[in-house]
Parts: C-alpha cells; structure tokens; sequence
C-alpha cells in the first residue's frame, strides 16, 4: 500500500483528539439551577484515568472515522506488477505522424519536427512497432510497421533517422482530420485491433495551424486503447499574413477586357505587423517594374483588396511582403483563355441568308471570355471536312445529305459526340435513315394549322434548364410546319418533345457512345418560330454542352488537385514550374500538381496555375480543446517526454495506479458506514443513560 | 422547653413536603397556628403570653369577657384587665423574594417555605391581637403593608404574599434602609430570607435596624441541597440570579462549598449576635411549627434579656 499524498496521512494524528475529549469527562449539555454560586469554584477539567475511559466503542469508531477520512485523503494504492506504467516488453505500438504541410516550411519548424520525430524513434524499446508516415493533404508511409519489424533492432534508430531526414516539408495543405482517423485505421491493419492491452499511442508531430481540416473527425468512432499524443512544434517568429486569389470576377467580362483581380489578404491574431505591400512580379516578363500597393491589415483581420494597377498583360505572380513568414506569400494567376468549341454545320446553306437555318446558328453564340464557339459551315463535299470533323463538338445537319459525308459523320456521333438534325424538308428523312441505318424511312409534310409542344421531358438534360415552371412555357413558339415521321421505326429513341397533335417533335437516338438528335422542324421563319424564341440559344448551349460533355477549364488549381484535360489526339506534355516534364499519355487527368506555380501543358497551349491552398496561411495555434471536442483521445502529456526524471515518472505512475484503483472512495465510504454506526450506538448510549437516571430519580 | 422540643420534635408535626400541596397561603398558615395551638394546649407552658400589666376602668364599650369578676364581687367596680402584648407589638414581616429563593429541591421553593412561614406568623400574630404588617422585596421594595390589625387585614397580607417573585438579586441595603424610614415605631422586624449576599453588607444593614430601636428576628432559610449539596453528577451549574455558569464536579466541590457555607452562616451567625439580633437557621425541610417555636422562643428570650436589662418596662 502505498500513498499519493502522504502528507495527509498526518490528519490522522487527529484521532488524538476524540481520546482527550473522552478522557475528559465533561457533560457539558447538562445544567443545573442553583441559588448562589457564591460558595462555589469552577471545577477545572478533569482527566479521568485510563481505567475510567468510558463508551470504548464509541472511542474506537470516533477513532476509526479520523484514520479512515486521513487514509482516504492520503490517496492509496496498490503497488501493482502486473500493468506496468511503461509497459516497454508488452509490445507498445507507436504510429508517428509527421506533418510535412506547407506551413512546416515556416523558420524553425521543420528541424524541430524532425528533432521530435527523431526522439520519438529512440524512445521505443526493443519490443515496441513504430510507423512513420508523413502527412499533409494524404497520408504517406516513411517507415510502415513491416519494415519496422524487419530492420535489426540496434540499426532502427539510423534507419528511421535516414528516412526522417530525406522528408521535406510539401506545399499541400493539412488535412489533419482524414490523417488521424487513417492512422488510427492502422492499427487494425496491423493486426493489434483484438489485442486490446497493448499499448497503443499515436504520436502526432505537427505545428497544429489553425487551417488544419478536421473533416471526418467528427463522430469518428476511435479504436479503444488508442491515445493521441500531442508533440507541438512552434515557429520561431508569430504570426503570418496570407493571399488568396478570388475567382468568379473574371467570368461576367468580355473577352478581350482585362479584369480587375481581387485578391484576400488575411492576418493571423498573433501578427504583430499590419503594413503589408502587395506587388506584381512578372513570371514571364521580368521587366515589370510595378509599384507595390501599401495595404493595411490589423491582427487577427482580412482585406479584399483590388490587384495594384497596373495589372500585367500575361502570367503573373502576385508577391505580399511585410508578414513574418513567406512560404504563402505568391499567388500565381493565369490569365484564363477561353475555349474554342467549333460547331459543323453540314450543308448547303448560303450565308447571310436569312431564310436558311445557318443564318440564326450563327448568330446562337456570342463569344465570352469563357468560350468562344465558331460555326464552320461546310458543304459535304468539302475536302476539309475530315480534319473539321475531328475538331468539332457538335454537327447541324439540316437537309439530305449524300452518303459519303454521312458515314464520317456517323463515325463522329459513334465517338461519342451528338448530331442534330434539324428537318428542314422531307427529304431529311434520308439523312436520318443513314445515320442511323434504317432502310426505308420517310417522312410527310404537315401543314395546316400551326403546331406547339405538346409534350415536354424535362427530365432530359436538354431540357432541364427549362424544367422552372418560368421557363417551361413553350407555348408561344408556333410551328408553322413540321415533318412526321414513324416514331415506332425509331427503336430506342427517347422522344423528348411532342406537338399538340402528337407527332414527335424532338427525339434522341443513341448511336456508339454518342447520338442523334432529330428535330422534326427546323428554325428559321418559314418553318417555325423556334429562333426567335428565348429559348432557342439555351436549347443550342444545352446540346453542345450534352454533345462536348466537358467542364469548363479552369485556370485556377490548389496544390494536390486533380487538374482535367479533354481528349487529345497528341501526346501531351505537362511542363511544371520548376521545369520538369509530365507526358501525359492516355491520361485525362493530371496529378502531379506538388509545387505553387504555372504549369504550361504543350502542345495545346493551355496554361493554368497551382496555388498554396490558403487554408495554410492560417498559422495560428489550434486549440487542443477543438480536438478534445472532436473527441480525439488525446493525451496530455507524453509518457515519451525526455525531460522527465525518474521521480517524475515514478509519480506519474502512482498517480495512473491511484486513478485506477480508486481506494480512496472504498475508504470514504467506510468512513460514512463507520459514522453511521458511531451515531446508532451514541443514540443508544444516550438513551440508556437517561433512562437510566430517569429511573434513578 | 422549646430547646427539648427543637432536638426531639413531635411526630404530630406536619410534614413541610404536605402542607406545601395545601394551595392557599392562608390555609396553610392557619393548619400550622391551629396544630400548633393544639399542641400547645396540651403543654404546660401556653400562658406566657397572658402577662397582666394594670387594671383598667370598664367603659362601654369594652369586651365584657375581660372584666374581672372577682374585682367586681370585691368592689363592685368595673375593671378590665390589661394585657400587655395585645396592643403594643408591631410585627413586620421582611419577606425576600429574590430570585435565589426560587430554588427548591425538595419540589417547592425557599419562597413558598418562607412567605407560608410569614403568613403563619401573620396568621398567628394576628389572631394574638398583634399588628402585622409585611414588606416583601428583592433588590427593592416589592409590597408594602403597614401593621395594622384590623379585619380583611391579614387578607390584604396573605393576598401579597401569594403575589410571584420577580426580582433577581438579594441585597438587603435599599429595602432595609427604606422600612427604617417608613416605620417611626419601634417594633419588631422578622427578615425572612436567605441571606446569600456578602456578609459585611449585611451586617450593615441589620445595624440600621437594630440602630433604629427595632427588635430583630432573622430567619436564614436554606435548601437541603444548599446545606448538604448532595448533587451526584457533574454538570453545568447556573446561578438563578445571575444566570452565570460554571463547570461543577459535586464530589469536588462539595468540600469547600461546605466550607465556606459554614464560614457565611458563621459570619452571619457573629454578626447576629454582635447585634443582639436573633437568628435562626431553617431548612426547608423542618416542619414550620418548629421555626414557630424558635420565634417564640426567641422572642420570650428576648423579654427576659430586655426585662433583666431594663427591669420595670414592658417589652418593646
């Protein structure tokens, strides 16, 4: 048995006093009326001798109570073998998180995260398993447990430490969230998860910024016996400003028209500087010589401000200097170039013919900063039309065409593209019958009374920017003629559109991994009201977007995004900021996006630009509460801390054995039970007394 | 005599513990005078009291039962026969009623005992012919009645005896000082109390009346337990006056209480006797005709020192 606080064990010297007040044999309750006292002197305090002691029961409970409440204070325990507080031979498993994120880059960070990682290493003991994975936005292993157990154990320390040291910190963000629950994760993996007593630590290195994502924390169900060890590397200097380029300014202007950039500068609550400079530097062009712009951001605030004019024609980088720390401090921009979407329109249309459909699908697409869409009309005898064809991301057929041309197109709409076959006349019927491979499909004029849709799918993407019942009023498009066709011999179309009379209006085919889309009338005047309409740029915009199926290139990326490209017919090359070389071969997509800076990719011409995610710029400290709140099992003080003694950790583990014995509650409730006996036999005394003298009187 | 009577008293004598149960003080004293009287009757020295002094004329008027006959058959004059005490004694009774006679052990109080012992001497001094007047008091005069004796006189007396106590300490000097004013007459002045009060004091204040000519019966009443102090158990005793406290183991104290209880009455007892005042010590637990007896005695005592002193003058 042994106490956490000793020192209390001296209340129990206190027993002394219910023996004096028991060897005092004073009844002081009781009082006697006399006339005078004259002749009287006050009795001084009697001490009866020990052979007088009276009611020895109650002495010893009165006794016992005070030994017990100064043993309960004393905080007992027993000093067990069995659960050692370091319990080196059992086999603890460490997992050592190290955070190489962008903000580890800041002045004296990284080589104290590595000096903590290193002294993390050396504190296991022979039987313990450590991994070392590095984090930031993903979770890498630098030494998995595998490697841990196959290494000798008197070479792991220069083996871990040979790993450690080629880390360097990244410029990706911090997603500290996903990278705990993924460790956590690993000792299951590990096979420890049904082993509930082995010890079990994650070790978490880290500047613990306050722009860590936390996602998937919350509610996170942790593996029991798994405790979060906190290891906080500071940075020599505080505070820090950040920039941040806001889209979406650049999107409402013309092309051609050079937009003011915006730009959000924050200042971290420990900065102790406010007078921040923002200045273009040229990437391209190094002679700019911009003046830079004075902004004034207080502690713990943000700005917007608008770039310093003026604004560099091409790629530029923008550079905020007067903060503490730089690693954040560019924001590369790209000047975004629009995207060139051609249409081919196959016929034999004249131009600035206002009578003809070409007339009005020309004028369907005013360029933007965004896209620019060019109509290609070509006859179907031109040579060109194969090259044409593989540029285009939408074909307009709108009269019979001869078979020769059809059967590229077909070949186009197989790719996966769509054809729209706006049915000027009858004989369109022909062009549909090839594309599609129907024998004998015909069609028959309908004419009379004007026709309106009927029957609209909604669900259909075409028509889902309609599916508002403010929009979805098509009524006011008359019809003046159309063309029916057998619906029934169009096997597998979807019909997306019907007249008042029940003839099919719109309908799709799929053909390959494209389709055809036939539109039983077309649009200019002689046959309906449709280009006049509101609606018919957005019904063009929808199948060119249905038929190019692509998002919109941005021009903007984070580090670690996944940057998309279109298919190409080359071979295309990604060159990075620091002049390496990515063939992207077969790939749409691009990963490798590891550095702040252009990325030019050749031979398309496309530029875009990787920034710090800002979220890393928020270098404040993250309170330890929010990931207590989270319900991280942290543990708030390192059994691994070099610094602490022996007695320190002697102390430690006293006081781990009293918090799990808890002998001080048996002890307390002794106490209560013995008082409650010491009352009970009292009473009795008490009454047998009175009674007693009541007898006697 | 009385003395043979003191030391072996009869078994007719009423036991104090009874004749307390009795409620009404008038009562009370009347059971006590009566069986006094009855055993008087049956003593061979009642006629002390029936001194003759002189021969006065009959007038009309005058009480036929007290003519002397046998002068009337010689002389055939009327003539009264004159007895000396049935006019001239004016007995007042000093009653103290301060709170420390409150006390009793024996299940009624040093007072009841004292103002039934005032009313028997009430009662029978006024069937005496004598007039009785009373002063009842603590730290300052309570009751005042003069001596009188007249009818509904002795009820007026009884009536403030039976009146509550209500004062606190015992101190003889005020009242005492004030009864020599009021009182011009000489006559004979019976303090009753328990003279628990320094005895310097006191002899002070028996001197002013002594000093004043006035013949001076004290009767010192204690309780069993004061004399004996017989308490078994230790505990807090309270003074009744004070309300002071004090820590009291009896078997400790009980010596030197006795001590210099016995030093207090002594001191009483000299200053008594340096006055010529007689003083009797009564315990409540003595049947009263015996404190009775003890007045009387002292009183014949008392004619016989004045008579020897003085021969010729009849008693003050």
């Amino acid at each position: 048995m042994s106490f956490l606080a000793p020192l209390f064990l001296l209340g129990a010297l206190a027993v002394a006093l219910p023996v004096i007040f028991h060897l005092i044999r004073r009844t002081t309750r009781e009082k006697t009326p006399f006339s005078s006292l004259m002749f009287l002197l006050p009795t001084p305090p009697r001490v009866t001798r020990r052979s007088r002691l009276e009611n020895i029961w109650l002495l010893v409970l009165r006794c016992l109570v005070i030994v017990l409440l100064a043993l309960g204070f004393g905080r007992p325990f027993l000093q067990k073998v069995l659960p050692p507080a370091r319990p080196s031979d059992a086999g603890r498993k460490f997992v050592v998180l190290l955070d190489t994120s962008a903000s580890m880059k800041r002045a004296g960070v990284w080589e104290d995260a590595v000096a903590k990682a290193n002294a993390a290493v050396r504190n296991t003991s022979v039987g313990d398993e450590l991994a070392l994975f590095a984090f930031d936005r993903a979770l890498r292993p630098v030494i998995t447990f595998a490697e841990w157990n196959e290494a000798k154990p008197d070479q792991r320390d220069a083996f871990a430490s040979q790993r450690i040291n080629q880390l360097k910190p990244t410029w990706a963000a911090t997603h500290l969230g996903s990278a705990l629950t993924q460790a956590a994760e690993l000792f299951d993996a590990a096979g420890v998860g049904q082993r509930t007593n082995v010890h079990r630590q994650i070790v978490l290195i880290s500047d613990l910024q306050e722009g860590s994502r936390l996602d998937g924390l919350q509610g996170h169900e942790w593996p029991r016996g798994v405790e979060v060890v906190l290891q906080t590397v500071k940075p020599k200097s505080t505070g820090n400003a950040g920039l941040r380029w806001l889209a979406g300014t650049e999107a409402e202007s013309k092309p051609g028209e050079q937009a003011d950039a915006r730009f959000r500068v924050i200042n971290t609550t420990e900065s102790k500087r406010d007078q921040l400079q923002l200045r273009w530097l040229a990437d391209v062009t190094p002679s700019t010589n911009a003046t830079p712009l004075d902004i004034y951001v207080p502690a713990g605030q943000s700005r917007i401000v608008a770039a310093p004019k003026p604004a560099p024609s091409g790629d530029a980088r923008l550079v905020l200097a007067g903060d503490a720390e730089t690693f954040d401090n560019s924001v590369f921009v790209v000047k975004s170039q629009p995207a060139r979407l051609p249409i081919l329109f196959l016929g034999t249309d004249v131009e600035n013919d206002a009578t003809q459909p070409l007339y009005y699908l020309r004028r369907a697409f005013p360029p933007t900063s965004r896209q620019i869409v060019e109509v290609l009309a070509r006859k179907p005898d031109d040579p060109a039309l194969a090259g044409d064809l593989f540029r285009a991301q939408l074909v307009v057929i709108s009269d019979g065409l001869p078979d020769a041309a059809l059967d590229s197109v077909k070949e186009f709409a197989r790719n996966g593209r769509i054809v729209l076959v706006a049915m000027k006349n009858a004989a369109a019927a022909q062009t549909v019958a090839r594309l599609l491979g129907l024998g004998d499909f015909t069609a028959s004029e309908v004419t009379g009374n004007y026709a309106i849709l009927g029957q609209i799918d909604f669900q259909h993407p075409l028509f889902a920017p309609f599916a508002d019942p403010r929009f979805s009023d098509f009524t006011k498009i008359h019809f003046w003629k159309h063309r029916r066709i057998d619906a029934a011999r169009l096997s597998g179309a979807r019909v997306l559109a019907k007249f008042d009379d029940g003839d099919p209006a719109l309908a799709q085919m799929p053909v390959g991994k494209g389709g055809v889309v036939i539109l039983t009338s077309a649009w200019q005047p002689a046959d309906s009201q449709l280009a006049l309409s509101s609606k018919f740029v957005p019904l063009l915009h929808s199948l060119l977007e249905l038929s190019a199926n692509l998002p919109a290139q941005k021009a903007q990326y984070f580090i670690g995004d996944e940057v998309p490209f279109p298919p190409s017919q080359q071979p295309l090359t990604v060159h990075k900021p620091d002049g390496k070389e990515v063939p992207l071969v077969g790939a749409t997509k691009f990963t490798d996006t590891d550095q702040p800076g252009i990325y030019a990719v050749t031979p398309a011409g496309w530029r875009f630009a990787v920034n710090l995610a800002p979220e890393e710029s928020r270098t404040s400290p993250l309170p330890v509460d929010q990931l207590l709140a989270l319900g991280v099992p942290l543990k708030q003080r390192s059994i691994d801390a070099g610094a602490s003694t022996v007695q320190q950790q002697a102390r430690l583990q006293a006081a781990e054995l009293e918090g799990q014995q808890k002998l001080w509650r048996w002890l307390i409730v002794a106490a209560l039970v013995v008082l409650m006996v010491e009352t009970w036999l009292a009473g009795r005394v008490t009454n047998r007394a009175r009674a007693a003298s009541q007898a006697q009187a | 005599m009385p003395t043979a009577l003191n030391s072996s008293p009869p078994v007719s004598f009423i036991d104090p513990q009874v004749l307390m149960t009795i409620k009404n003080l008038e009562l009370r004293a009347r059971v006590v005078v009566e069986g006094f009287w009855h055993g008087l009757h049956r003593s061979p020295y009642h006629g002390f009291s029936v001194e003759f002094t002189e021969y006065r004329p009959y007038s009309s008027g005058d009480d036929p039962r007290y003519l002397d006959w046998h002068l009337v058959a010689r002389t055939d004059r009327y003539y009264i026969k004159k007895f000396e005490d049935e006019t001239n004694l004016r007995c007042h009774l000093l009653v103290d009623n301060s709170r420390s006679m409150t006390y009793g052990s024996r299940g009624y109080s040093k007072e009841a005992y004292a103002n039934t012992l005032a009313a028997t001497l009430a009662y029978f001094l006024s069937h005496q012919g004598d007039a009785v007047g009373l002063l009842t008091f603590d730290e300052q005069i309570r009751e005042f009645l003069p001596a009188r004796n007249r009818p509904g006189h002795l009820r007026h007396l009884m009536l403030a005896l039976e009146k509550p106590a209500a004062g606190s300490t015992t101190d003889l000097t005020a009242p005492l000082k004030r009864i020599v004013e009021i009182v011009r007459k000489r006559g004979l002045m019976v303090l009753i109390s328990d003279l628990l009060a320094p005895v310097e004091t006191l002899e002070a204040n028996l001197a002013v009346l002594t000093s004043s000519g006035h013949e001076v019966i004290v009767f010192q009443v204690f309780d069993p337990a004061e004399v004996e102090f017989d308490f078994a158990k230790a505990s807090q005793f309270y003074d009744i006056e004070s309300g002071r406290e004090l820590y009291i183991e009896p078997d400790v104290a009980r010596r030197e209480y006795l001590k210099k209880l016995d030093a207090h009455s002594a001191a009483v007892r000299s200053a008594c006797q340096h006055l010529g005042v007689a003083h009797q010590r009564l315990v409540t637990s003595q049947p009263l005709e015996l404190a009775l007896f003890d007045f009387l005695r002292a009183r014949m005592q008392r004619g016989k020192t004045i008579k020897r002193a003085t021969p010729g003058r009849g008693l003050g």
